[in-house]
């Protein structure tokens, strides 16, 4: 009898466990003492961008200069909002300094999680660090967060099969729409399912580019109150063009996000047989995609290095790189990428993250960042970038490359999936203008942070 | 294990209840280790979460801004926004299918594998065993890649016959999500029903049955007759063990969407509250939807609570 009674409790609590889900942030031995030689600060980086080579300089200048040591812990971009929100504001479990994307800067920042750097800030860089994301982990004149490294996206055809189709690498924006429409109706090798241009119907980053492009915005800010303008003019305007692109030029499926592309440019893919012979030869199915601009090792003909890793070969003949043409001479605004970097608001030691920070802007890794295809946050440094076709296409995009609003709640709109819902239901609207009203609804208390 | 006793309890011939010589509070004072554990571990979120949504809890708060209390007010934005009640009624169709679906085969599987040569159950066992073993993540791995609309297996297996399902994307039609969410989730459940009710049905005497064979019953009336109505208090708690688990599926559903579909199509009430919660942030809201899940929980729960109360008043 009491049997059933336990069994009912146990099954009250089994079903209470559902709910109980809860995780616990990342555990770091960080201990504070008076002498520097056993205290170590903790710097989280995002996701594998970061180097080992640049790791192991920073570990090892970062013991040199202070005397303390630095942990690394690589953190997913996945979850990284999540791990950030449960640990920086918990004194004992905080990164000391902290990677995040450019477009979770604002969010957090407004929240005050991370420290004011502002008297480090002439002493970093100043007005050579890139302005943009500057102003994206600042808030009102205080500085937060400050540029890591950039990157930015740029177009990468297949310029055989453009040459194929009979159509011109194009010069302006609307030469491009025309263009990849043109490659689409033409299908020059008769692949099924083939697309002009790969545009996922999910992929709001790069699609933003068309807004952007026609001088449009995806929100304003007046008196600190942020209002999303979907449904204004210019917008509206890329928005057809992009309603146009998904229509005539790509035939990406309608939930398809923003990743790995580059595997539509290539000729083959990674299926074989026993033998290691490729057996999949179908596997070529755009003409054009766009992509950050690091893609292009994965982009070309397939071989093996020393080691007898997979690896491709870019190939003149076959493809080619360029920023996205605007309609004014110049590239056309992308959608940035990149990071900013902040030390934990909560962070016991934050005379040594600002030491971490001095080395991070120091001409030296800045020039490593360069050299690892990773945009340097200092102006000074670009050139470290090299001279080749990636790092042109890098420098021609991002010289006029956009952020998306720096609002308090840009991250809770990246978080609830709402733009990749809007752009999904662009190629099929009826009526774009309503469309847009109806998501300027949605988004202007989320952006707010209400 | 609570299948175990219930089934030994219906099988044992009921026994004379001797006097008791010890107070009557010995089995209260073992369970209090019991409820004890449960109340700090479960409780203290419980309560958390009971007050939270009754907060303004954002990202801010979470910083150390102070959180106002809003009564209500969360509950009242929840129940008057349609969206809510879209992923109810998806959640709760999704779970009874499943459930029902689930326990269908998993029956099914239980009268074969005590139909079956032994050499054959065995393999039929091990095989089910690692179905079931599989780590969710892994196995959702696979079973990405056989979905894939351009390379996956299914795909390439039914253009081979001759349909044409050529780069057909699974994910992208909400129904056809589903379907495909429900193969892998009753995929993952079978084993664990069938394996319960063979447990049962090893309960089932075959002299029992043989004197019914005898008697001339057909199959399918000693099926309904004389295995059901032996094997039914397992039969119960697995289902509602199916709906509990249905009603909050998780991982299956979200990683699913990571690799296509429109999320807001596709969420489910567990999806729904990550996206709140985790997503946006929105902790207050998505606590609110959580205690939600709580009282619907122990509703479905409902049915089988009585009856077990009502057998204990027998």
């Amino acid at each position: 009898m009491t049997r059933k009674i336990v069994s009912l409790t146990a099954l009250a609590a089994a079903s209470a466990l559902v709910l109980a889900g809860c995780s616990s942030a990342a555990d770091d031995g960080a201990d504070a003492s008076s002498d520097n030689s056993d205290k170590s600060i903790t710097l989280w980086l995002a996701g594998g961008d970061t180097p080992d080579e640049l790791r192991d300089y920073l570990k090892k200048e970062f013991t040199a200069e202070t005397g303390a040591t630095l942990n690394i812990q690589q953190q997913d971009w996945g979850d990284l909002v999540t791990k950030l929100t449960t640990s920086l504001p918990d004194a004992n479990n905080t990164p000391d300094v902290a990677e995040l994307g450019n477009t979770q800067s604002s969010t957090f920042t407004n929240v005050g999680a991370f420290l004011d750097v502002s008297d480090l800030y002439e002493e970093l860089g100043g007005s050579k660090l890139l302005q943009s994301f500057v102003d994206a982990g600042k808030v009102g004149e205080k500085n937060y967060a400050l540029p890591y490294y950039f990157g930015s996206r740029a177009v990468f055809t297949r310029a055989d099969v453009w040459a194929a189709a009979g159509v011109e690498q194009p010069t302006t924006l609307d030469e491009f729409n025309a263009g990849v429409a043109a490659v689409n109706a033409a299908d020059p090798l008769g692949i099924p399912d083939f697309s002009g241009f790969y545009l996922g119907g999910q992929d709001w980053r790069n699609g933003i580019s068309w807004i952007f492009a026609n001088d449009g915005d995806l929100a304003t800010v007046k008196d600190g109150t942020w209002t999303s303008t979907l449904a204004s003019e210019n917008t509206l305007k890329g928005l057809a063009q992009l309603q146009e692109l998904y229509k005539s030029a790509s035939n990406a499926p309608n939930d398809a996000k923003d990743s790995n592309q580059y595997i539509y440019l290539n000729d083959s893919d990674e299926i074989k047989d026993a033998e290691g012979a490729v057996t999949s030869n179908t596997s070529l199915s755009a003409a054009t995609i766009m992509a950050p601009t690091w893609a292009h090792w994965s982009i070309g003909t397939l071989g093996a290095d020393a080691d007898g890793k997979a690896t491709r070969t870019w190939d003149d003949t076959k493809n080619a790189v360029f920023a996205l043409p605007g309609n004014d001479g110049k590239p056309a605004p992308v959608f940035a990428g990149g990071s900013n970097i902040g030390i934990s608001a909560t962070s016991k030691n934050p005379e040594l993250a600002k030491s971490l920070l001095k080395i991070i802007y120091s001409g030296e890794y800045q020039t490593m960042l360069g050299q690892n295809g990773l945009g340097p946050a200092n102006s000074d440094y670009v050139d470290s970038l090299g001279d080749d076709q990636f790092a042109e296409a890098l420098i021609a995009s991002a010289s006029n490359s956009k952020l998306t609003p720096a609002a308090p709640g840009w991250a809770t709109v990246e978080g609830s999936l709402v733009m990749e819902e809007f752009f999904s239901k662009i190629e099929g609207a009826t009526d774009l203008k309503a469309l847009a009203k109806e998501y300027d609804a949605k988004l202007t208390p989320m952006l707010n942070g209400e | 294990m609570t299948t175990q006793n219930l089934v030994l309890g219906q099988a044992d011939p009921p026994r004379q209840a001797r006097p008791r010589k010890k107070g009557r509070s010995t089995p209260y004072l073992l369970v209090i280790p019991a409820c004890g554990i449960l109340i700090l571990a479960l409780g203290y979120p419980l309560v958390w979460q009971f007050i939270t949504s009754m907060q303004r809890f954002g990202l801010s708060q979470q910083f150390g801004q102070p959180p106002e209390f809003v009564w209500f007010d969360n509950y009242v934005t929840l129940f008057t926004d349609p969206y809510m009640w879209t992923v109810v009624a998806r959640s709760l169709a999704f779970c009874l299918v499943t459930a029902a679906v689930t326990m269908a085969i998993g029956t099914l599987m239980a009268l074969l594998m005590n139909a079956v040569h032994t050499a054959v159950r065995i393999t039929l066992q091990i095989s089910m065993l690692l179905a079931w073993a599989m780590p969710v993540v892994a196995a959702m791995t696979v079973w990405n890649w056989l979905i894939d609309w351009r390379r996956g297996v299914l795909n390439s297996v039914l253009t081979g016959i001759g349909l044409d399902f050529q780069n057909h994307n699974w994910l992208a039609d909400p129904l056809s999500f589903f379907v495909v969410a429900m193969v892998i989730v009753v995929w993952m459940s079978v084993p664990f029903v069938a394996f319960s009710i063979y447990a049962g049905l090893t309960q089932v005497s075959t002299e029992v049955l043989e004197a019914a064979q005898l008697d001339g019953a057909t199959l399918s009336q000693r099926l309904r007759f004389i295995i059901v109505p032996i094997i039914r208090p397992v039969l119960a708690i697995i289902l509602l063990l199916q709906v509990i688990w249905d009603l909050r599926v998780f991982t299956q559903i979200r990683l699913l969407q990571d690799v296509g579909s429109i999320a807001s199509e596709t969420n489910l009430l567990g999806t729904y509250i990550y996206q709140l919660g985790v997503g946006s942030s929105d902790f207050a809201m998505a606590s609110a939807v959580s205690i939600f899940v709580l009282v619907l929980t122990v509703a479905l729960s409902w049915f089988y609570v009585r009856s077990m109360l009502k057998e204990d008043e027998s």
